[in-house]
């Protein structure tokens, strides 16, 4: 796996990316390392672009459940330019706002991509989080109407946008559970 | 989007009808299928919400101003400027790198239109808080053990790297106690003992006490056996005790400089109530942002559904034990909950004798329980009686190891009780027949109380054996002179002696039976036996109640032992390494993980009980029993609490009338019945918000059943219309 150019980063543009991410200077640069130690070589790092199945074997992505929904969120058109990459760990920082991680999560959670969160996609979350063989039928459906009875407000079998904010702001262990620290290889 | 929704299931699940929920089933369910998902997305509503979200700004093509086309409230948009748009906040909004740096362009084109003085206050709002960030970024690598901690969580999760967070909070806590009474008591003694500074002490000869309660007789035989250092070491006796270790040492009325006189006594009493007041009110602030989000909850369960659902995978884990090691602890939590749910039902459904039966069940279980901790407490008191009796006899007199053991014995007894109520409390509450939660709940309850109450007890029983006498001798001082000449130093030695048993103790645990387990485990993998007892797991709530434990003594001892706090951070400090090593080579990680956000309010509740019960000795101590008239800052006093009532009467009269006002019943007894009309208003208040929310979302479920209604009849229409063209 070859390597990017090796050019430093220019001070301004650092900057730009601090003013612009909720990365402090650090993580900008290590993820900038672990970008250049990816990425084709002869490239310029601000042209190339990882795929996702690049992304996806990141360390801090390889056990997550969710990582082929990550990817499909932050890439654009498929693959991850430097600034997708940025975007995303600036997301999951531990400085980022909860609005931010919550409009994420949403769409993360969001597997049929309809804007709303139905039971399919409760479903869906619930057997990747348990990741076991042997589930019964009777474990998914209780554990979902459970979810939706305390969170599904107006009673339609699906968790719109603002019912899942509603949710998460009263959740304590968001804010601790949605981040990475993390990116480097 | 496919038309219905709930019909398109993804390939590899097998059919399954929609699952209609209960209100809808009351009309005919035919209706009542998911709405087509398209009408949805048209719907106002949801476009407003997503275009909030994302911002997708759009350019006016004649004005060149911006507009947000967000919904009919851009009335509020022809002013021209959006307000309180500033690069902060731009990192807030859902848009790529690139859409950023298009706001940011717009937004810099903006600032022309606004007046000179608004660009100075954007411009300087936005320079604060940069160097607020670049500030707070500098002192987070300042922050204490911040690699370990975040590493063990990496390898063992969020509950058990609270309790390390926990662990470096409370070391915090008693460099912060202890720098407040180097500053307030120390320092003059210091300055003036190694005249850095030109002062000098002031002694004043006491009046009107009997020459017999000034007597300190300091032991010293005339023979010092070698071995004696090292008891005086582990117990503060003979010549740590006229150190500045004890209360003793400090026999000053004041220290006088050039140009005031530093009242001592006055800064005692003052550093003891400041660093009482300061360990309250920074646990009361650290247990607020817990709290909030309890009092937000409208459920009665403590956990929720939705939170272990949505927040229930910890993005940071990176390796695969650990995240196997998740899936498996979730798996085992929300079956649990179930369970618990299932549980919770049966109870419910109890006949009325079973109820009667099981209620005088756990009476009589109850009252073993008492019948045991009583047991406990009187074992702890007649160790403390026989240790105090005995601890006169000389040193030359005994053997080497009695010696230590009759110093020991009441902690030895404190820790041979709190190792063995747990298990027997474990085994009582079987019987109960509490749902699985509330058991684990309450069994930590009665351990929490049983460890702080010992150390009550302990404290009690000096504090009767110090004022009792079996003579007159009590009426000329007040206290049981002969026994006790210095009656603080004997308690802060008491004190010494816990503390340092506890380290003692938990170095000896993990030396001595965590290793040898993980070796024996290790390598004698045939025996069954020893397979059987299997591998340590980490017990977050016997380690926490330990450090609390070592934290009540600390508090208590302060007042008695002013080196006492800088004891207990050396101690912390040497326990944190200790655990994370024992963590590391000898533990698993539990499949019954602690929540994060639970643990953490657990830690604080009950450090705070601790707090209350460290509380009442110092009170009772202060304020009732005389003070030593022979050693001390307040020989010149009848109690400690004294200094206060004579300092307020050499304020200037006014001032002296307003502390007597404040102090007196006609101002406290309005003053609580005032607090009492304005708790009582805030109960009603939210009481009445709950209800105003219960039919707020009464009134939402009908909207929408309205909604998917018309949105039903809709289709239908349109179908007809299809069909009819057709």
């Amino acid at each position: 796996m070859g390597q990017c150019l090796r050019y430093q980063m220019h001070w301004e543009d650092l900057e730009e990316y601090q003013a612009l991410t909720f990365l402090t200077r650090n993580e900008i640069l290590c993820i900038h390392d672990t970008f250049l130690k990816l990425c084709p070589p002869g490239k310029y790092y601000k042209e190339a672009t990882l795929t996702m199945d690049q992304v996806s074997s990141l360390p801090a992505l390889r056990v997550n459940p969710f990582r082929d929904r990550i990817c499909r969120v932050f890439a654009h058109n498929g693959v991850f330019s430097f600034e997708d990459v940025l975007g995303m760990a600036s997301v999951f920082s531990e400085q980022a706002c909860p609005s931010l991680k919550i409009e994420y999560a949403f769409r993360i959670y969001d597997f049929n991509e309809n804007g709303f969160i139905d039971e399919e996609d409760l479903q869906e979350i619930i057997l990747r989080l348990l990741n076991s063989d042997d589930m019964s039928e009777d474990l998914l459906t209780d554990l979902t109407s459970h979810v939706l009875s305390e969170s599904d407000l107006d009673n339609d079998n699906m968790l719109s946008f603002s019912e899942f904010e509603h949710a998460m702001a009263k959740s304590p262990d968001f804010m601790n559970s949605f981040r990475i620290h993390f990116w480097g290889c | 989007m496919s038309e219905s929704s709930a019909s398109a299931l993804p390939a590899g699940r097998r059919g399954r009808q929609p699952f209609v929920h209960q209100d809808s089933l009351s009309l005919d369910s035919s209706y009542f299928s998911s709405p087509p998902m398209n009408f949805l997305q048209e719907l106002p509503s949801y476009r407003s919400i997503a275009r909030k979200r994302t911002t997708i700004l759009s350019r006016d093509k004649q004005s060149d101003t911006l507009l947000k086309p967000t919904d009919s409230y851009s009335s509020q948009l022809e002013g021209g400027i959006t307000e309180n748009l500033n690069s902060q906040s731009i990192r807030k909004y859902a848009l790529n790198i690139s859409e950023k740096r298009r706001l940011r362009d717009i937004q810099e084109t903006q600032m022309k239109y606004l007046s000179e003085w608004d660009q100075w206050k954007r411009y300087s709002s936005n320079s604060w808080k940069r160097f607020v960030e670049k500030a707070r970024e500098m002192t987070s690598h300042l922050e204490l053990w911040r690699e370990d901690i975040r590493s063990i969580e990496g390898k063992f999760g969020t509950g058990i790297q609270s309790y390390f967070s926990f662990l470096r909070f409370l070391v915090l806590l008693n460099l912060v106690i202890f720098l407040i009474i180097f500053m307030l008591v120390l320092l003059p003694m210091l300055l003036t003992k190694y005249k850095i500074t030109n002062s000098s002490f002031v002694l004043i000869p006491s009046k009107d006490i009997d020459i017999q309660c000034t007597v300190y007789p300091i032991s010293s035989s005339g023979l010092i056996y070698f071995y004696s250092y090292f008891i005086d070491l582990l117990s503060g006796t003979g010549f740590l005790e006229e150190t500045c270790l004890f209360y003793g040492h400090y026999t000053i009325d004041g220290v006088k400089f050039q140009t005031f006189t530093y009242d001592l006594p006055l800064a005692y009493l003052l550093s003891t109530i400041a660093y009482l007041a300061l360990s309250l009110l920074w646990i009361v602030k650290r247990s607020v942002e817990g709290f909030k989000i309890n009092l937000i909850r409208s459920e009665e369960h403590f956990q929720s559904y939705c939170n272990k659902i949505f927040a229930g995978w910890d993005f940071c884990i990176t390796n695969r034990s650990m995240a196997d090691l998740k899936h498996g602890s979730l798996r085992y939590e929300l079956r649990a909950d179930l369970e618990e749910e299932r549980i919770r039902q049966k109870i419910a459904e109890r006949t009325s004798e079973e109820t009667l039966r099981i209620y005088s069940l756990r009476l009589f279980l109850n009252c073993i329980v008492l019948a045991v901790l009583a047991a406990c407490f009187y074992a702890i008191y007649r160790a403390t009686i026989f240790s105090q009796e005995h601890m006169k006899k000389e040193i030359d007199k005994m053997v080497f190891g009695e010696n230590l053991l009759i110093l020991y014995l009441p902690s030895i007894v404190i820790t041979l009780a709190n190792f063995v109520t747990p298990m027997i409390f474990a085994k009582i509450i079987h019987y109960e027949d509490y749902s699985p939660g509330f058991e684990i709940r309450l069994t930590i309850l009665r351990c929490v109380f049983m460890r702080l109450a010992t150390i009550c007890v302990l404290v009690f029983t000096l504090g009767s054996k110090i004022t009792s006498c079996d003579n007159y001798s009590c009426e000329l001082c007040g206290y049981n002179q002969k026994l006790y000449p210095c009656w603080e130093t004997q308690v802060g030695q008491e004190m010494y002696k816990l503390m340092i048993f506890d380290l003692i103790i938990i170095l000896a645990v993990t030396l001595f039976v965590d290793f040898p387990r993980k070796l024996l485990v290790t390598y004698c993998s045939s025996s069954k036996l020893i397979q059987c007892w299997g591998q340590q797991e980490f017990a977050i709530p016997d380690n926490v109640l330990g450090i609390v434990y070592g934290q009540t003594i600390c508090w208590i001892g302060a007042f008695f032992s002013p080196l006492l706090p800088a004891i207990a951070t050396l101690k912390f400090i040497i326990i944190f390494y200790v655990k994370e090593m024992s963590l590391i080579y000898t533990c698993t990680p539990s499949p019954r993980q602690f929540r994060a956000s639970n643990s953490n309010f657990f830690f604080l509740l009950v450090l705070l009980i601790g707090l209350c019960l460290a509380i009442i000795p110092l009170t009772i101590s202060m304020a009732r029993i005389p003070s030593s008239k022979a050693c001390g800052p307040f020989t010149n006093f009848n109690t400690t609490w004294e200094v206060i009532p004579k300092t307020v009467s050499t304020f200037p009269s006014s001032l002296q009338s307003l502390v007597h006002g404040l102090t007196s019943e006609a101002f406290a007894v309005p003053f609580f019945m005032i607090i009492c009309l304005i708790m009582f208003y805030f109960i009603a208040l939210a009481g009445a918000h709950k209800r105003v929310v219960v039919q707020l979302r009464e009134q939402l479920s009908l909207e929408s059943r309205d909604k998917r209604y018309l949105i039903q009849k809709l289709t239908e229409a349109q179908r007809e219309m299809r069909n009819r063209l057709d």
